[in-house]
């Protein structure tokens, strides 16, 4: 059975959120209408998605006509590149697998819901045009990234991904205190821990650039011994390549360099600091771009580039797979200690976002892990499937969580969780969308968080990488603790003394308006769903939902390297499972004892003083990570700027100009011969005359302005006058 | 060429009744050319034509014709001379409602000679940068090059801002100087050629002297792009220059990119190779420099014009890689980084003439204020920052890959200093963005409550290159094509599959 889509609608998919935004724009002046025309844009661009979907849900193979848009179309055309046999310059294409066509939806949906979320968040924002606008080109490149058939377009969508994020986080542009993230006046090491959201929109922009650097400098090298940027002529071209680049020492780097991007864009160490921020945008704003797609962007750039290298070696006879291990390995462990990293972190969080943002961190992590550790097992199609399983239930569930968290917010006038408490008795709905959630999130069975972590970390285990298993499990354990605690905190025991001011002051905890509860219970609802699914896919093979991923990670190998070999599903990993559960459940009922039913307190655990007391400090400060990227990378360049500014530069290269000017003095004052020898041939006329202005100007400085009004203007005239009898005179 | 002369005239003698409308005049003249070589362009792009080139005969006569005056407009000079003249075009219009204002404040009153003096000297510059453009031999190269260096000189000395006539003499000494060596490295070329034509430079190669004529050349345009230790004049002229004359002056240094293109590269290639690395690394030093202290001015034209002299060296870095892409990438950048930096100048203009004020930090909020001046000064950043999908962004990555190819395939010193080139890309997002931030956002000082957005004359041409820019972004072919077929006619390396 084969289900044919035609080219164009997968073009659509992206190229509808463009349109959208450009309408938005166009309608400013009827702002709400303009955000209908947004929502209602993003809704056909994900129904174009949707038409990727329903050969993967009815089983049909996926195929798609190039009759209306071809396959490539040419874009930069050029003759250099006629080294390449056959290929004459730089096309741009879309990717048609099932892969593919999972990501698209995750994204294209997740906004849509986000979309309608919004429009009821901001209905009393004088911003909202610019927001959907940005919002709309968001989608549009996120999708880029996911469609693109090679990396330059993809790069192209890279950047514009970024633009947004600034522009959206930094969406209060006023900065008002309320809308700063972290406390103002908190510090460490003497650098202030609080910004406002100008701050953090910029700070995003610049840190997730510095991968980007790397990235296009690892594209431009690989573009520099292969010519192209499209993914299926450097794996056909790669028997050429691949040996070159390794050759020159440059395989590993360059691989390393293109993730460079990933760390950057997913927030993954050393590149992570911008992320937790960044929550000083709109909730659906952190919903949209720090859980649903932007910090998933990376992910993706990662499972496009990883297979490239991986089989190019692991197919050609000559060479090692040892030769890339040290990439797959840095992958891994970036990913794993930037899930421990920020897992810990979250653990003593009291902003509801910063919380969610340090989670998200960490849930992208084992999506890292899970890539990387593929390249370090034999079934690499399930290193890539578990990421992409991942990537797909932590974007639903987090972005259920960041919804409900503006609801809360918004709910209880505060971003801090200890100024909620007891919330669960007028906010049911929300109450049980969160625990869903939470429930998901922290991989407790069966929701849809449950299968994606055991597919990640049964990979790890099943490769034999125990100690990133571990890194894994641990984090699982972290994992559960802060996002019970979250909620325990939440929802539980008694109101804040904040919460019974709020409410006195005639702000009446409720429910949100149905336009924003709607959308992120849908998600919590799919969140069931597809934890349902797979517990009786563990019985019922057509409805295995690690199967069906599996097979099309193997989709996309194959659209590659046509010659690499199916790997049967390797299936739920029972040990790994257990082991995870154990520690998950260590997390849970620490939490569960210290907030939920509260019988013992977390304040008397920590201390006054002492190792535990100086651990919570360490880690609210974020590991002084943070601060000393302050220090070391914006400080001291704005004084080393400053520096050569006004001393190096003002005071000292600059007084050239006064050794310069006295210089031209002496040369006027000695007369006219010095510069008939300066200059011969027919330019001293020319010449003469600038020197003579120039002195002439010298001359009457101090004089009547009219005065030299004339000198200038005769001077000019006559200038013109030679030129044109000049040109006139020998014009035939 | 020989339009905007006569126009110039034509604007300086009418100027007495027509006071500020002379700009309109002045727009008809560049329009005309600009259209002339559209439709030449069009011709190229579809019809592949032969380049359209002119000559007359100069100096000299019969056999002993020593002089060609010639034009040239092929797959480089086309795309550079319309993309100038849109640019100029452009601050045409914005100089009308701006200079009012200047000369308003400078000579305290509506001098309808002053608009006059004005376009006089603009349409001059106009003229001699196509010339520039278009020449075919040094000496007319060399004329052209005094035909904008004098009236930028007297555009400075009249309209300028803080000690205008010292910065004009600042300017002209240092571009004299420039001019001077440059016309030592002609001079030392005739004499070993005996002819003054580009095209006859190849016959000095392999000669020690031709080191020495291409050294002088190239140093002589080196002063004029302000790279390091030649660079004390621009900053401190391109800042107190009229505001809407700046970004011209940006196009005045820059166009250096497109002579050492078309002069060293396409005259003495072989030559040039030899200075290929440790310009490369001088290059890249000036980028790291001028962006460093771009980032540490708090006056908003200072900060651009630092960033003319960073912007400028990232082509001449890319020129220096001697590589098809770099080649094409560094003309393509420099063309690109005038689009942007007409947008920045003119939005900074514009926030000088609405506000009065130039310290960023006496600046804030004002984006609730003047919400498209926001939005253009943004998109300003974003072409400059290379970000897409602008021009900046296209001409960007081309040009690296140019000056990786070096580096990827060849010795480890290329790849070291392709990389510092890269780094110091993010100099340019720091310099753009955090004054936007101190600029539009936070909270509005109680100084600026009453300012208003820019009227339309002053924000239409920013938005007509706005929109230019970010088509070539789309379809970078409009302008690479051209640049690339040049280039890869060159002898030089960076070719692929090799």
């Amino acid at each position: 059975l084969t289900f044919i889509i035609p080219s164009y609608f997968v073009w659509l998919i992206f190229v509808t959120p463009f349109v959208g935004a450009l309408a938005t724009a166009a309608l400013r002046r009827a702002r709400q209408v303009s955000s209908y025309v947004a929502v209602a844009f993003s809704f056909v661009s994900a129904v174009f998605a949707f038409s990727m979907l329903v050969p993967i849900l009815t089983g049909q193979n996926l195929q798609v006509d190039y009759s209306v848009i071809p396959k490539s179309v040419p874009w930069i055309s050029g003759p250099w590149l006629s080294g390449i046999s056959g290929f004459k310059g730089l096309t741009m294409g879309v990717l048609v697998d099932p892969y593919t066509a999972i990501l698209a939806n995750v994204v294209a949906w997740i906004s849509f819901l986000v979309m309608v979320y919004s429009l009821d968040y901001l209905k009393e924002d004088g911003g909202t045009n610019r927001y959907f606008f940005f919002v709309s080109l968001f989608i549009g490149s996120m999708q880029l990234i996911v469609l693109s058939d090679n990396l330059l377009s993809l790069f192209i969508g890279w950047e514009m991904v970024g633009l947004c994020s600034y522009a959206l986080i930094g969406h209060y542009w006023k900065d008002e205190t309320k809308d700063w993230v972290g406390t103002p006046g908190e510090k460490a090491l003497g650098e202030d821990q609080a910004y406002p959201p100008s701050h953090a929109g910029m700070k995003a922009f610049v840190m997730t650039r510095i991968g980007d650097v790397a990235m296009l400098a690892g594209i431009l090298i690989l573009f520099d011994y292969t010519g192209t940027f499209n993914y299926s002529l450097l794996a056909s071209t790669s028997g050429t390549w691949v040996p070159r680049l390794a050759h020159s020492g440059l395989l590993v780097p360059v691989a390393l360099l293109i993730f460079g991007g990933a760390v950057g864009k997913s927030a993954q160490f050393p590149l992570h600091e911008w992320l937790p921020d960044a929550m000083a945008g709109p909730a659906p704003v952190s919903a949209l771009i720090h859980a649903a797609t932007m910090v998933n962007a990376g992910v993706v750039l990662v499972a496009r580039v990883a297979p490239l290298f991986y089989f190019a070696v692991f197919l050609n006879p000559a060479m090692s797979v040892a030769t890339v291990q040290p990439f797959f390995l840095t992958v891994a462990w970036i990913g794993a200690f930037t899930a421990l990293l920020a897992a810990s972190q979250a653990l003593v969080g009291f902003e509801l976002k910063k919380i969610l943002a340090y989670s998200t961190m960490s849930q992208i992590g084992y999506m890292m892990m899970a890539v990387g550790v593929a390249g370090l097992s034999t079934d690499f199609a399930s290193g890539l499937s578990a990421a992409l399983y991942q990537l797909m239930s932590h974007a639903i569930f987090k972005a259920c969580l960041f919804l409900a968290a503006g609801a809360l917010i918004h709910a209880a006038d505060s971003k801090y969780i200890n100024e909620m408490g007891g919330m669960r008795a007028k906010m049911k709905l929300t109450f049980a969308a969160v625990l869903i959630a939470v429930a998901s999130l922290s991989g407790i069975p069966p929701f849809s968080g449950f299968w994606s972590k055991d597919a990640v970390l049964g990979v790890a285990y099943g490769a034999g990488q125990y100690a990133l298993f571990a890194a894994g499990a641990v984090t699982a354990g972290l994992t559960a603790f802060y996002s019970f605690r979250m909620l325990g905190i939440v929802f539980f025991g008694g109101r804040s003394q904040r919460l019974e001011d709020v409410e006195a002051a005639g702000h009446l905890v409720h429910e949100p308006s149905p336009v924003m509860w709607v959308p992120y219970l849908i998600l919590a609802g799919a969140t069931v769903l597809i934890g349902l699914t797979a517990l009786a896919g563990q019985f019922v093979p057509s409805l295995n939902i690690e199967a069906t991923l599996d097979s099309s990670a193997t989709s996309y190998i194959q659209s590659l390297y046509p010659q690499v070999a199916s790997v049967p599903s390797a299936g739920f990993d029972v040990t790994a499972s257990v082991i995870a559960i154990i520690f998950v459940a260590i997390g849970f009922l620490a939490a569960a004892s210290f907030y939920i039913i509260r019988n013992a307190s977390p304040s008397r655990f920590v201390g006054q003083s002492g190792l535990m007391h100086s651990l919570h400090v360490f880690l609210e400060k974020r590991w002084y990570i943070n601060a000393v990227y302050y220090k070391v990378f914006v400080n001291a360049p704005i004084a080393a700027s400053n520096w050569l500014s006004d001393r190096f530069d003002f005071k000292g290269l600059f007084r050239v100009n006064d050794a310069g000017t006295v210089l031209g003095i002496s040369l006027s004052t000695a007369g006219n011969w010095v510069d008939a020898n300066i200059v011969d041939g027919i330019a001293n006329g020319f010449s003469t005359a600038g020197q003579a202005i120039s002195r002439a100007l010298r001359r009457i400085q101090t004089g009547i302005v009219e005065q030299y009004v004339q000198v200038f203007a005769l001077g000019i005239i006559l200038l013109v006058l030679f030129l044109l009898i000049a040109l006139g005179v020998k014009l035939p | 060429v020989v339009v905007p002369i006569a126009i110039a005239a034509v604007c300086y003698l009418t100027a007495g009744r027509l006071g500020k409308n002379v700009g309109w005049i002045a727009l008809l003249g560049l329009a005309f050319t600009t259209l002339t070589l559209l439709v030449y362009g069009a011709g190229q792009v579809f019809g592949g034509g032969p380049p359209l080139s002119e000559s007359y005969p100069w100096a000299g006569s019969g056999q002993a014709n020593i002089l060609t005056f010639g034009f040239l407009a092929d797959n480089l000079s086309l795309p550079v001379v319309i993309l100038m003249n849109l640019v100029l075009a452009a601050t045409v219009v914005y100089s009308m409602p701006y200079m009012e204002k200047r000369i308003l404040s400078l000579y305290g009153g509506p001098k309808p000679a002053r608009f006059g003096l004005y376009y006089l000297n603009l349409l001059l510059v106009a003229a001699g940068l196509a010339g520039i453009a278009l020449s075919t031999n040094l000496i007319e190269l060399y004329l052209f090059l005094e035909m904008v260096l004098i009236p930028t000189f007297v555009i400075i000395s009249f309209f300028g801002y803080v000690q205008k006539e010292r910065v004009g003499i600042i300017y002209i000494i240092w571009n004299q100087l420039g001019a001077f060596v440059f016309l030592a490295g002609i001079a030392l070329a005739y004499g070993a050629t005996g002819s003054f034509m580009i095209s006859d430079l190849g016959a000095t190669q392999g000669s020690s002297l031709a080191y020495w004529i291409a050294g002088l050349i190239l140093v002589g345009w080196l002063v004029k792009m302000g790279i390091f230790g030649l660079h004390m004049w621009l900053p401190i002229t391109e800042a107190e220059a009229p505001t809407c004359f700046a970004p011209t002056m940006a196009v005045v240094s820059g166009i250096g990119a497109y002579v050492i293109a078309r002069v060293l590269l396409f005259g003495m290639p072989s030559t040039f190779q030899g200075f290929s690395l440790p310009l490369m690394a001088w290059a890249v030093i000036t980028m790291f420099y001028a962006g460093a202290v771009a980032v540490a001015q708090s006056d908003v034209k200072y900060i651009f014009a630092w960033s003319t002299m960073s912007q400028n060296a990232y082509s001449i870095l890319a020129l220096a890689s001697f590589s098809v892409l770099g080649v094409a990438g560094g003309v393509f950048y420099f063309v690109s980084h005038i689009l942007g930096k007409f947008v920045m100048f003119a939005a900074a203009g514009i926030l000088l003439t609405q506000t009065g004020v130039r310290d960023t930090k006496k600046m804030g909020g004002l984006a609730g204020k003047m919400p498209f001046t926001a939005a253009l000064f943004v998109i300003g950043a974003l072409i400059l920052s290379a970000v897409p999908p602008t021009s900046g962004f296209q001409a960007e990555w081309m040009m690296f890959a140019g000056v990786f190819t070096q580096g990827a395939v060849g010795s480890s010193s290329y790849l070291a200093v392709a990389i510092l080139g890269l780094i110091a890309t993010l100099f340019t997002v720091a310099y753009t963005f955090w004054p936007i931030r101190k600029i539009f956002f936070g909270s509005l000082p109680s100084t600026l409550e009453g300012v208003k957005d820019a009227p339309l004359t002053m924000t239409l041409p920013l938005l007509a290159i706005v929109v230019i820019s970010i088509l070539i972004g789309i379809y970078p072919d409009l302008v690479s094509k051209f640049l690339i077929n040049f280039a890869n006619g060159l002898p030089i390396g960076g070719r692929f599959g090799g």
